[in-house]
């Protein structure tokens, strides 16, 4: 297992209201405009209890009541436990979560949320290099708030389409660090192989944003070893099995039985050892052959092939990459 | 396949990644479109000409064609990792060498069948691939990208011809055959996926574009020529 700056404040399973699918109910506390096109959503427990606890780059899935399930990752103090913020950017061209939150979402109204889980988890270095792109600040502000706070040497950079779309950046200036703000209409593409520099030990680079940021950086990274750039990106991607996963059950609901799928286990490696035959090729979550049909459970989907649509029906699942948000998945198996 | 898989026939095309084909997108999928139809008619009219003749030696150089499609891609994919693979992602080598992979198996298998209708497994490029193995790696130095736009489209037409072949084979109760397709038809899903992904992810540029649709639309006008009862049957004679 890797190390964190964090170790020790890692997502916790403590007491909390949780159903039986592991959803936690939750109430809005504050939608307050961040940016153009961007609002921040505080939620607090909807019984006044603390909320689970958290680290820098964690996320929470929110189930929406028409049934979307979407990531955000979380932007607020891990130290408060009695409030959770999220930062949320309206994508028309989405498939509807976006649009509903700024459209419908106000304080008061309750939602249903799961997690916090953390794969983006904040490195241990002696220097930080922080990359964020648009509303990827939002698992970055937290980190370099912490980084700061640990006296640890660290620089940021912020890119955006323009200044006004740019979230927080009252925020970012209150922690009196080298942070480049750079929206693009003012200053084109960030030169990251200048703020980069070469690699030296002790430094990692901390990176979210859109895709083809993410790629760019990847691209100026290439010679460095792959410990040292942490990246999450907006899109969900074939994520291999890793530190951060859970065990879970899966019950078989043609015989009803039940099989443990361990942490650092596949599900579909699990399913052929207990003599389930399900066709499969890639093992990457890009072909779509080994799909299953979820009967009951919330699926955590990491393939590359399902729609939104699909993902969000939580009724299909790819074995080869994907695991299980709650405790039990119940496949048509 | 299972019975959801069969019925949902998820869509390889949108497979996540990166946006590099957006811009191309609708000349992407129109060319792809273009190249399975060729295809399955080229194979519908092989199986006709089957139905009427039926010769397993014919049916054996059909296959000897499509099996050297198959040694071809592990050569090929093999020189694409050796190339450029280091500039990709390393979840893509792992991809493409698994890809490999599969090819050699899918080479074997059809090299039994072959060698069961009396036919000959090919070493070197047989006359009737050479124009399609002279594209396919001609593509490749032209551009990075090349040959995996290629064999993209080259894969995709190939799906058309499982239809038609399944129709065929098990009219005339070639079951090897039918079984080692089935597998084939399986992989094949995997390999259409990562080809559009490894393109949306590496394409960045305009002349990257323009090069993606030459290859593409180079292949697919090759790619079903080699299929038609007519070039097997000159195969058989020279």
């Amino acid at each position: 297992m890797s190390q964190t700056l964090l170790q020790g404040q890692a997502e916790s399973a403590e007491p909390e209201s949780r159903d039986a699918d592991g959803r936690l109910l939750v109430r809005v506390l504050e939608v307050q405009r961040e940016a153009d096109g961007v609002v921040s959503i505080v939620l607090s427990s909807n019984d006044g209890s603390a909320l689970p606890a958290w680290s820098p780059g964690a996320h929470i899935d929110l189930i929406l009541p028409d049934g979307l399930v979407r990531q955000y990752s979380l932007c607020g103090l891990p130290e408060d436990r009695a409030r959770w913020r999220i930062g949320v950017l309206l994508e028309p061209a989405g498939r509807g979560g976006s649009s509903y939150i700024h459209r419908h979402v106000r304080a008061g109204d309750a939602l249903q949320a799961a997690g916090p889980r953390n794969n983006f988890a904040l490195g241990d270095s002696e220097e930080y290099l922080f990359i964020a792109g648009g509303i990827g600040i939002t698992p970055i502000l937290p980190m370099v708030r912490h980084v700061a706070a640990a006296r640890r040497r660290w620089k940021l950079l912020y890119g955006g389409r323009t200044r006004g779309s740019m979230a927080f950046l009252d925020e970012l200036s209150e922690l009196h660090g080298d942070v480049q703000i750079l929206p693009q209409d003012q200053h084109g593409h960030p030169d990251l192989l200048g703020f980069l520099g070469a690699y030296r030990p002790g430094v990692t680079v901390h990176c979210c944003g859109p895709g083809a940021m993410i790629d760019a950086v990847e691209a100026a990274c290439r010679t460095w070893p792959a410990s040292a750039l942490r990246r999450e990106r907006f899109a969900a991607s074939a994520k291999p099995l890793g530190e951060d996963d859970e065990a879970f059950e899966v019950e078989l609901a043609r015989s009803g039985s039940r099989i443990k799928v361990p942490g650092d286990r596949g599900l579909l490696d699990v399913l052929e050892e207990a003599g389930c035959k399900i066709d499969n090729s890639c093992r990457a979550g890009i072909c779509g052959t080994c799909v299953v049909r979820v009967l009951a459970g919330i699926p955590q989907h990491n393939d590359d092939i399902l729609d939104d649509e699909q993902r969000a029906s939580g009724t299909l699942i790819l074995p080869c990459v994907s695991r299980c948000k709650s405790k039990l998945l119940v496949l048509d198996l | 396949m299972s019975d959801v898989a069969t019925i949902l026939k998820l869509d390889t095309a949108k497979v996540r990644g990166g946006n590099g084909l957006d811009a191309i997108v609708d000349e992407v999928d129109e060319i792809l479109e273009s190249a399975f139809e060729t295809t399955k008619s080229a194979t519908e009219a092989f199986f006709e000409s089957y139905d009427r003749n039926p010769n397993p030696k014919a049916l054996a150089a059909w296959l000897a064609n499509r099996c050297w499609r198959e040694i071809d891609y592990v050569l090929l994919l093999n020189e694409q990792i050796r190339r450029y693979g280091l500039a990709y992602n390393r979840r893509h080598i792992t991809l493409l060498a698994k890809q490999s992979f599969q090819e050699a198996e899918h080479y074997e298998a059809l090299g039994k069948l072959i060698e069961a209708l009396g036919g000959e497994v090919p070493t070197s490029v047989p006359a009737i691939a050479a124009p399609w193995s002279k594209f396919l790696w001609d593509s490749m130095d032209r551009h990075p990208l090349g040959a995996i736009a290629a064999w993209y489209a080259s894969e995709t037409s190939a799906t058309g011809a499982f239809e038609p072949l399944f129709a065929g084979v098990e009219r005339h109760g070639f079951k090897d055959v039918a079984k080692a397709y089935r597998q084939i038809e399986i992989d094949e899903k995997f390999h259409t996926s990562l080809g559009r992904q490894v393109l949306s992810t590496y394409v960045k540029t305009d002349e990257d574009r323009a090069e993606i649709l030459r290859a593409m639309r180079g292949m697919r006008d090759i790619a079903w020529t080699s299929l038609t009862p007519e070039a097997v049957a000159k195969s058989l004679n020279s």
